[in-house]
């Protein structure tokens, strides 16, 4: 059938012991813009990379344009005529978007890259995506990240490919710059192009998809045509039958705010965010990438400045203007990312509970006093559950669950009256993840106010009293605690019509 | 500094350029401010110490300046490659005990010392290349072990003695009247040679551009269909090749003796070449004219300060005043495009 430009049937992938794809089936014929959806961790990403020859299948077979091929490496795919844009756009900061462009397939004349015939193809690509032609010579460190993920495009096409991917383009992008997006997208379709395209926003895929594929753990589950679908299907698809989830009941605690948001801003990432959270109470608030979710909690720790609006603690406004301020007002973070925001790997775990504390625990807030840091750490060992022969074992060696609950010992060395967690078990296996639940209850229980930033809606539903929907920069809607998945999925991807049951 | 391209909006009077001409200008504003640099430097000296501009003067910093710029052709690519070797100075004594052996004892006539330095560079580059490239430890650290090996290796050879009673069968390359046409060090002539072939591949060809790629970015230079591995590879090779010339030119320059001292220092004097010259030590930028020029700067400073008299800890003090701002410029440039 010549008809299918790509098929892959019965694809398998594994990392180690985690079965990343199960069994997958895709066929992509040209002229069709194909989405595929899934959640976190559904197996999109990893099914793009197979087709782009990122990584290599266990099983399964690929044909392109009705020919069995084997995909072995990144060469492979753009042979073929495969082009991948990337989410974070691969450019080269300190060259020229005309040498962006053709970086790997230049035009040689004679031994010599032709630079005048490589300009004339690079402002026809360039006129294609409504650029202006002057942007050829400009280097694309100085472009912002807008443009510079038109030009990621513009490198793409390039190579006139007959299947094009698109790693969640709009996620950088305005709605004037997606606008633009589309009608190029449109046009290539027109041309044959098979277009692949991946995002987690569903409203904007009922404008642009001709089909969708959506997976769910690991697996494709059906290719739909997108007349077939609303927003809500689309959840309902990725969701599939809602988990039931047993959740022990908790007293809400009433009294007086511990945190709260006046109609915080910070230009380009969010905006009018007002919210109250209670001593005892654990609040969440989940959102897409590129929601601003997460530079709500960098503002409320110091990492970033709000442009406008009031945060107050227990009443009283705050600024914090640097981690270090948050801290000392009783703001503690965890922040998502425990390797590279975190952990010291190479250090104990004495170590890695007690720094950023030493004053609390030295003579003379001088020199440290081993006994008390040991002391310490042992206690909160002992508290969360810490996995280890003892505490002079080095983090490094742990495994990601045990990490994190060092990572959060960490953060309640001072009792923090507020604690915000980022994605508080990400890579973290699901004995750990229960047991870092439970912490977290138990802290709220204490009467910490508790924050939880998270991607992972089963937990945001699982563990929260209240879970804030941000969308497009600020809250859009409020669920309480037995919010189905499906509605909270529907009002983060933009479903107009869903607004929440407040609770 | 941002430019956001707004599709609705009028362009804003762009720079009218040539056809062709998209890429930055052949002499980049750095470079500009080198030569002038450089100008300014040589008149001053030339008022202070009218010996300066004598052909006395200028032959020996000229045969000075050649191995160390034509090194720094080589450190040129693997710096923008987003590499660095810091074992220039061992593998510079390898290369040139083993040709003073070998021209002494066994007499080898010039075209085979030439080879046998070449040789040797090479394989020493080779060795850094395959350990750097396909190894995947850091580079700095592979140099900084194979600095060591390099210079066990060499003092071996020199089994605790110089190297004394050398012919002068290298004399053509060296600083007396045979190792010049015209009042030109033939050294320094093949040098200028070899950066003008070296500049022109950086600046023209694919290969060359894929250096640039590599050290902007390495992940997207292979998603673009780069060979990262063996490109990273032939930057260590070619400064092996250039370390075995430059062994020819030091020999050559010296007396009929060779010391233990040799190749000391020299891949400082060669990083600081490059890194003055405007090469970003972060990769991804660079040139090699600015290499060029760099290490006349540094060689200028030298000659100055001994002709001047002064206490020749200054031109350390100089040398490292200029490797401040060239980084310095170099960090500033880049945490205000991050502030974007």
């Amino acid at each position: 059938m010549s008809d299918i430009r790509l098929s892959l049937t019965g694809i398998v992938k594994s990392y180690a012991a985690v079965k990343a794809i199960r069994h997958a089936d895709f066929e992509l014929r040209p002229g069709q813009v194909h989405a595929l959806v899934g959640e976190n961790g559904a197996g999109k990403s990893t099914l793009i990379k197979i087709i782009s020859g990122a990584v290599t299948p266990d099983a399964g077979d690929i044909t392109y344009d009705g020919q069995p091929v084997t995909i072995t490496s990144t060469v492979d795919a753009i042979d073929l005529g495969i082009a991948t844009v990337y989410q974070e756009p691969q450019l080269f900061a300190e060259l020229t978007v005309a040498e962006n462009i053709f970086l790997g397939r230049e035009i040689v004349k004679r031994g010599r890259v032709d630079w005048a015939a490589q300009n004339e193809r690079v402002v026809g690509l360039l006129d294609t995506l409504d650029l202006p032609s002057e942007l050829a010579t400009v280097t694309v460190g100085n472009l912002s990240v807008a443009t510079q993920q038109q030009v990621s495009i513009a490198k793409a096409l390039a190579g006139k490919p007959g299947v094009l991917i698109l790693d969640e383009p709009s996620a950088i992008l305005t709605d004037a710059e997606i606008d633009v997006l589309f009608r190029v997208i449109r046009k290539l379709a027109d041309e044959g192009v098979a277009v692949i395209y991946i995002s987690h926003r569903l409203d904007e895929l009922i404008k642009i998809a001709d089909q969708v594929t959506v997976m769910r753990d690991g697996s494709t589950i059906g290719t739909y045509p997108i007349g077939e679908l609303s927003v809500r299907r689309m959840a309902e698809l990725m969701v599939g039958e809602a988990l039931s989830h047993e959740r022990s009941p908790r007293a809400v605690p009433d009294g007086p705010p511990m945190l709260e948001l006046k109609s915080l801003a910070r230009v380009g990432h969010f905006a009018d965010v007002s919210l109250q959270l209670r001593a005892g109470e654990i609040l969440g608030l989940y959102g897409l990438i590129g929601s601003g979710v997460a530079e709500i909690a960098e503002c409320i720790h110091g990492l970033a400045s709000a442009s406008g609006g009031e945060i107050l603690l227990q009443g009283k406004t705050i600024a914090p203007r640097t981690p270090r301020h948050a801290g000392e007002a009783g703001i503690a973070l965890l922040p998502a990312n425990r390797k590279t925001e975190g952990m010291f790997s190479f250090q104990s775990i004495a170590f890695n509970i007690s720094v950023g504390h030493l004053p609390r625990l030295s003579f003379g807030r001088a020199f440290v006093d081993r006994r008390k840091e040991h002391a310490v750490a042992k206690d909160l060992m002992k508290r969360l559950a810490v996995k280890a022969p003892d505490e002079n074992y080095a983090i490094g060696n742990l495994s990601g669950g045990n990490a994190q609950k060092v990572m959060l010992a960490r953060q309640l060395v001072e009792r923090p009256k507020l604690l915000l967690l980022a994605e508080p078990t990400q890579g973290v296996d699901i004995g750990a993840k229960e047991e870092i639940h439970r912490i977290i209850a138990d802290l709220a229980a204490n009467g910490t106010a508790v924050l939880i930033v998270t991607s992972d809606l089963q937990e945001a539903l699982r563990i929260t009293d209240r879970l804030l929907v941000v969308r497009a920069g600020t809250i859009t809607a409020e669920f309480g605690p037995d919010a189905r998945q499906v509605d909270v999925l529907a009002a983060a991807a933009g479903d107009a019509g869903q607004a929440g049951p407040a609770a | 500094m941002s430019i956001t391209v707004d599709p609705n909006a009028a362009p804003t009077a762009p720079p009218v350029r040539g056809r062709g001409r998209v890429l930055p200008a052949p002499v980049t504003p750095a470079e500009m401010v080198l030569i002038l640099v450089l100008v300014v430097l040589w008149a001053a000296l030339a008022f202070a110490t009218p010996a300066f501009l004598s052909a006395g003067s200028i032959i020996p910093l000229l045969v000075e300046v050649a191995p160390v710029a034509l090194i720094g052709i080589g450190m040129t690519f693997v710096i923008i490659a987003g590499g660095i070797d810091v074992s220039v100075g061992g593998a510079i004594m390898v290369c040139s005990v083993v040709t003073a052996k070998l021209m002494r004892d066994q007499g080898l006539p010039l075209v085979l010392c030439v080879v046998v330095a070449i040789a040797t560079g090479a394989v020493l580059g080779l060795m850094n290349g395959l350990l750097i490239a396909y190894g995947r430890v850091h580079a700095i650290i592979i140099t900084f072990g194979t600095a060591n090996v390099f210079l066990f290796i060499g003092l071996q050879i020199f089994a605790s003695q110089p190297v004394s009673g050398m012919p002068s069968t290298l004399a053509w390359f060296g600083r007396g009247v045979d190792g010049q046409t015209l009042g030109v060090p033939h050294s320094f002539a093949i040098t200028v040679l070899l950066a003008a072939a070296a500049w022109w591949y950086l600046r023209h060809t694919a290969g060359g551009r894929h250096f640039l790629g590599i050290g902007g970015d390495a992940v997207a230079a292979r998603l673009a269909g780069i060979r990262v591995q063996r490109r990273v590879l032939l930057t260590y090779v070619i400064t092996g090749v250039l370390i075995g010339l430059a062994s020819i030119f030091t020999l050559a320059k010296g007396t009929s003796s060779l010391d233990q001292s040799v190749g000391n220092g020299q891949e400082l004097a060669v990083i600081a070449a490059v890194v003055i010259g405007g090469t970003s030590i972060m990769g991804g930028r660079g040139s090699v004219l600015g290499t060029l020029l760099g290490a006349l700067l540094v060689q200028t400073v030298k000659s100055g300060v001994t002709q001047l008299g002064w206490p020749s800890q200054l031109s350390d003090l100089f040398v490292g005043i200029f490797i401040v701002l060239a980084v310095g410029t170099d960090l500033l440039r880049q945490r205000a495009r991050r502030a974007v």
